[in-house]
Formats: structure tokens, sequence, C-alpha cells
């Protein structure tokens, strides 16, 4: 791919953003929707950079970003270790499989209900349901990498005197890393996506609390500005961790 | 028999645990798995209830449906046209984070708080997962089974249903899995917002009113159709694709 | 060196039978003996190697090496994979210096001693290289060195050059043969190309297809070092060649 391609690949994906925007613009300018139900998009932005430099906001940025973090680092490591060890482990397996079975598919943002009763309104509730919703992407991508390395790889390092014990961390979690890293991805969009979510139900911070306080007072411009500040930490959260997904996966041929 | 069986097992162990952990914790805020399941039938019996839950389908159905049939052409143009794929991947990474479900009060205030808002929002967070995973299914097919069709004659559209549509069906029906997942959780989630009717308006009203059992035994009862709507998928994906199997069953050997 | 005592191997197929893929072998190979075991695909042939390997555990019967029971993999006993299976997430240098830092030499040692042997194998220069960005040939040279690293007293090549065009593999064999000149290890070779077998070993180890059994053992006798340009016009060597093949198609087994 050389830089024209690439270049005309950005220009040409940038067109429905634009016409996107522009509908959007016609749409008030010509009056055919009221400012107070769509604002144009000049008042979204200018309200924006408004908002983004008042420490209000800021502190609003930061809860949120806590929490995601926080429900996502926690997912990781549980994630990695379970899927990990039930892919080595006969015993683990069949006891953890029926549980990801059955609870996978299970909306879990239903249980946000029980975790306020349990933890509280806090933080604590908003990490545990991130937790538990990013966790089995992470779980299950780990346990498919890990249970379809290559048996050779194994012997070949067991072979040159590796013992069973270290099997697990110098060969399986290596050559498992490109399909932990892309259920990583998978939770970190479902990171964001809940967070936002629980602090629209209830909370009294956050972007979600934010979105949600100026829907009752009716403000619409104040309404865009979480959405689209919530689109663009997905978008800069995604693009980090593909750049150390290049560099973790320098070595691995592009699939 | 023992993979049949355990499933049930581990929800079975679940609720175990769940009634231990509430008797020791003995709060009234949490009631025990058994009182809440007390309260199943008391909530299927009401008429009112069975409305809501009638409405909850019905949405989901629709906004499913539509969603599918939209976005699985979509994405199949997506997977093989590079111009296609470049117009609309990054609009489609820019709205990816954003919970659909946060879009709610926005598409209220526009259009209203009946079901027009709540299936559209369905709409698009089902769209999402299922046009990415027709675009990765589409992008995978062999360039040589499309060159075997072009050389019996086929034209592009027709290469384009009768080759890559079935050769990517197995990472279209991954795709719609997810999709109904989601639809499941946007419903809940819209429901939780905008309450005026369903399922999630059930739940939510219960916590209001310090209904604990209530609350639970909803928890239970979604989580249920949650399983058992997956459960489905899987059997009707099995048969449709009889001939590719994910495989990820043994545990490494290195003992 | 390796003494292999009624050998048999029973699988589980995925319908839940019973496949025999080992009938009673016994084998005995010298110290510094080059053996090939050749015998058509389904014979069982990787699975002796993997056997002696340490890899698999022998349903019946007993692998010895040095008069010990085999009861696991070990850096005495080094194998070459035809799939190569290098380590993807770690450069050409990484995978050579693997061994020798498990067997707990420093960074530094380690990686001198793996530089000289990349630089016997053909490659100096590509220390830095990923193993995606290397041909056939050249992964299996590093696969050759990363294993030779560890200096296992016995070589375990399982058609390990099975996966490479047919110019790429008369060289590699005329190099592993030079590389063996040196210090001549003890090798088991598995191949399923007669002409391989004879040019390269100084024993032949027929076997038949399944359930697989020992039909010959062939000594080859033709001096070394050999060299294939002479080799294909000696009149020994094509008699071995013909001879085998002879064997093979007499049985009716000549799917080699």
């Amino acid at each position: 791919m050389n830089a024209r391609a690439i270049t005309s690949d950005l220009l040409l994906g940038l067109i429905p953003i634009a016409l996107l925007v522009a509908v959007w613009q016609a749409l008030v300018s010509f009056g055919y929707a009221p400012v107070t139900l769509l604002p144009p998009p000049g008042h979204v932005i200018r309200r924006m950079l408004e908002l983004l430099l008042s420490t209000t906001y800021q502190q609003e940025i930061t809860a949120t970003l806590f929490r995601l973090f926080a429900g996502f680092a926690i997912a990781v490591i549980l994630g990695v270790s379970v899927g990990l060890a039930a892919a080595v482990s006969p015993t683990i397996n069949a006891v953890v499989r029926p549980i990801v079975r059955v609870l996978a598919p299970l909306p879990k943002v239903a249980l946000y209900p029980a975790l306020l009763l349990l933890v509280g309104f806090g933080h604590e509730s908003k990490i545990l349901l991130v937790t538990f919703d990013a966790l089995f992407p992470i779980l299950l991508s780990t346990y498919y990498g890990a249970s379809t390395v290559e048996q050779k790889l194994i012997w070949s390092a067991m072979a040159a005197g590796t013992p069973p014990r270290e099997i697990l961390f110098k060969v399986v979690l290596p050559a498992a890393s490109p399909s932990i890293l892309t259920g990583c991805r998978i939770g970190l969009v479902i990171s964001c996506i809940v967070v936002f979510l629980a602090e629209m139900i209830t909370s009294t911070d956050g972007l979600g609390h934010v979105l949600v306080t100026a829907a009752r007072t009716f403000q619409a411009v104040d309404m865009f500005v979480p959405l689209i500040t919530i689109s663009l930490l997905g978008l800069i959260l995604n693009g980090l961790l593909e750049l150390l997904r290049s560099y973790l996966l320098r070595g691995f041929p592009e699939v | 028999m023992m993979r049949r069986v355990a499933p049930f097992l581990a929800c079975i162990g679940l609720l175990l645990v769940w009634q231990l952990g509430s008797l020791a914790l003995n709060s009234d805020s949490f009631p025990t798995a058994l009182q809440a399941i007390e309260a199943i039938p008391a909530i299927l019996g009401d008429k009112d209830s069975l409305v809501n839950f009638g409405a909850s389908l019905r949405r989901m159905t629709i906004g499913f449906s539509v969603a599918v049939a939209v976005s699985i052409p979509l994405g199949l143009l997506m997977g093989r046209s590079r111009a296609v794929a470049s117009f609309f991947n990054p609009l489609l990474m820019v709205v990816y984070p954003v919970p659909k479900a946060a879009l709610m009060p926005i598409i209220m205030l526009w259009l209203g708080v009946g079901d027009l808002s709540k299936t559209l929002v369905i709409f698009l967070g089902v769209s999402l997962p299922v046009i990415y995973h027709s675009f990765e299914g589409a992008k995978a097919v062999e360039e040589k089974m499309l060159w075997s069709g072009a050389a019996m004659g086929l034209s592009a559209a027709q290469r384009l249903v009768r080759i890559v549509l079935p050769a990517a069906l197995p990472e279209i029906l991954s795709g719609c899995r997810t999709g109904l997942v989601l639809a499941l959780i946007t419903m809940i989630t819209s429901e939780m917002i905008a309450r005026q009717s369903g399922a999630g308006n059930i739940l939510f009203n219960a916590l209001d009113m310090g209904q604990y059992d209530t609350v639970f035994a909803m928890i239970i009862i979604v989580g249920a159709m949650g399983i058992g709507l997956d459960a489905l998928f899987e059997r009707l994906r099995a048969r449709l694709v009889r001939w590719s199997d994910p495989q990820f069953d043994v545990p490494l050997s290195f003992s | 060196m390796i003494q292999i005592d009624h050998v048999s191997q029973v699988f589980q197929t995925s319908a839940r039978q019973d496949h025999l893929a080992l009938s009673d072998i016994s084998l005995s190979v010298a110290d510094g003996a080059f053996v090939s075991i050749l015998g058509p695909s389904g014979c069982g042939k990787s699975t002796l190697l993997y056997i002696v390997g340490g890899f698999v555990q022998p349903t019946k019967g007993t692998a010895k090496m040095k008069g010990d029971v085999i009861r696991g993999p070990g850096p005495d006993r080094g194998p070459v994979f035809q799939e190569f299976a290098l380590f993807p997430w770690k450069t050409v240098l990484g995978n050579v210096m693997y061994g020798p830092r498990q067997q707990g030499a420093k960074r530094a040692e380690a990686e001198a001693q793996s530089k000289a042997l990349l630089e016997m194998v053909g490659l100096k220069g590509f220390e830095n290289f990923y193993p995606k960005e290397l041909s056939g040939g050249m992964k299996q040279r590093v696969a050759l060195a990363r294993t030779l690293a560890y200096h296992p007293e016995v070589l375990l090549m399982d058609e390990p050059f099975g996966a490479l065009d047919a110019h790429t593999r008369t060289r590699l064999q005329n190099d592993l043969l030079s590389i063996w000149e040196r210090d001549r290890k003890t090798v088991l070779f598995v191949t399923h190309s007669v002409e391989e077998a004879v040019f390269l070993s100084d024993k032949v180890v027929m076997m038949t297809r399944s359930p697989g059994r020992i039909r010959q053992v062939i000594d080859i006798d033709l001096p070394r070092p050999r060299r294939r340009v002479e080799l294909l016009l000696d009149p020994r060597y094509q008699k071995y060649v013909v001879e085998i093949e002879r064997m093979f198609d007499d049985s009716g087994e000549n799917e080699l």
C-alpha cells in the first residue's frame, strides 16, 4: 500500500462524514429542523471546545476514563488468565466452559440493578459492569488463541529444554497474542459503550451523566457534546491499542 | 453426555452461589435466589407485564430484521470493493464507540418516546456488528473461487450472491449472533432510559419502588431470554453452515 | 545410542475407533549413524520419530536413549520439523538463541554462538529478520541452526525438506551433509523419497504402509563425503535406488 493509495482511501472515507455534516447544516439552515432540537454543527463544535477547556467537563471525562480503564484492565487480567488456564488444564476447562456458555449470552446490563444494590451507586458498580461485559470477548479469544497454538512450537521448546511449567509463558502466551489482542480490541470498544450507558442509567458524574442532565434540561447542544466526546475517546483509545498491537505483533505474518 | 448436561449444572451452580451469597449477606436489598424465582410466576402471570414483554420482543424483532436486511448487503459490498470499504469505514469507526442507546435522548427529542425511537436505536445497534462481520467474511473469500465463477459466466452481482454470500455465511451468522445479543441489550437499555414500556421499564420501576424480588426476578427472566435466544440461534447457525465448524475443544498437551 | 524395542502405537480416530499406526517395531541406531526411515504416507514413520523424541508415549514397548527409557522431550534429541515451527515472535537470532539461553548460557555468549551457527548455515546478515520475511529454505536453515544450538546428541528430522521446491531441497541436502560431516551426530531422518534416503544415509529402514512395520533395513555402502553430481552417475547408487523402489513396487505399495 503506497502513500497515494492511503491518502485517497482517507479522502474517500471522509466523504460520508462530510456529507453528514453538510446535511446536518442544511437541515438547520433551511429551517427543516428547529434550532432547539437540532443545533447547527457550528454551535456544537463551539460548545464542545468551550467545554473541553472547562475543568468541570474535564473532571467528567476523567471520571469516565477512570472507570473505563479500571474495568477494562481487570477484564484483561481476568480474561487472559482464565482463558489460558482453560486452554491448558482439562479440569479448569471442564469447569469454565459451561459457565461461560451460560453467562456469555446474558445481557449483563440487566445485572446492573443488582450491582447497584450490592455495591452502591458509586464507581464500583460501573467498573464491575464494564468488567463483566468486556471479560467474555477477551476470555474467549484468549482461549481460542491458546488452544490453537501449533503443537510443534511447543515440542520445539520442550526439546530445547523448556520445562512444562514454563511453556505457558514462553510459548503459549506469545503464540496466542494475536488472538488475545483482537479480543482486547473488542473488549475496549465494549468498555467505552458500557461505561457510558451505565453513567446514563444512574450516576452523579461522568460523560453519560452529562448527556442525561442535558436531556432533562432540554439543552440539545449539550447533548451532542458528550456523544462526540465518547466517540473521539473511542477512536483515540482504539488507535493507541492498534499502535501497541503493531508493535507487539511485528513478527507475526499479517492475516 | 456430560457436555450436554454441563451448562445446566453451571446454571444450578451459579444459582447456588447466589443463594448462599445472599443468605450470608442477609441484606434487604439482596433477595435470595429462591425468593427471586418465586417472584417470577407473578410477573409472567400479570397481563400488563406480558403486554410489556410483547412490545419489547416486537421492537427487537423488527429492529433486528431490518438491520440484518440492510447490513449484510452493505457488508458484502464493502468486503469486495475497496472503494466502498474506504467510503464507509471511517464513518462506522466513528459511530462504533457510541452506545446506540445513548442516542435515545436525542432521538426521543425528535421522534418522541414511542416505538419508533426504540426500534431505530435497536436497528443501529444491530447493524454495526453485522456489517463488520459480513465485511470480514466477504473479504476472506478466496479470489480463486470468484475467478472460477467468472469463468463459468457469472456476472459480478451473481458472484456476490451465489459465491460470496454462501462462502461468507459462517462469519455473517457470527455477526448476527452478536447482533442478536446487542439487540437484546439495546432493547433493555433503551427501555431503561425511556421508561415507557417494555422489560427494562418493569425492571427499573421495581427498582424505584423497592420491590427487589421483582428486580432480581426480571434479571433472571431477561437472562433466560438472552441464553434461550442465543441457544436457538446457535442451532440455526449449525444447521445452515454444517460444512464449517469452529473447533477448539481439546486443551493442549504438554504434560 | 537409540534402542527401540517392540514398539506399537495405537491412536483413537475422530470416529472413536482404534487405529494401529505402528506394529512391533524393533530397531537399533548406532552412535554417529545417519539413518533414514523411508515409507509411504501413513506408515507411521513420523510417529516413530515422535516416540524417539519423547513427544508421544508408545502404547506398547519401549524406546531407549543410551540405555535409559525415553520419557519426554529433551535437549539430547533435537527435532527439525517439516513446518519449521519457528517462533514468529522472535527474530532469527532470537530463535537460535532460545536453546542456549534455556540452558543457562549468558546472553553475550549465546549471541556469539548463535551468530556463528547462522553463518555456518549460510544466513549471515539475517539475524534481525523475522521468520515471516524469509523463504522456506531459509526458514529451514534457521530451524536447523536453532536445534544445533543446544548441541543435541541426536538429530530427529521429520521430512525437513518436504515443503521446499526441488532446487532448494537439493541445496539443503548438500548443506546438511557438509554440516553433519563436521561432528557426525546420530541422525534419524524421516522421508518418503528413495533418492533422498539413499543419498544421505548409512542405513535405510524401509517401512510398510499402516500398520507400519519394518520391511527391511538396507546398509548403504557408499563412500563419504558424497557429492550429488558424482553419485547420480555412480552405478552403486543407482542400484540401491532401483532395488529399493522395486521392493516397494513388488509389495504393491508403490505410492510413496
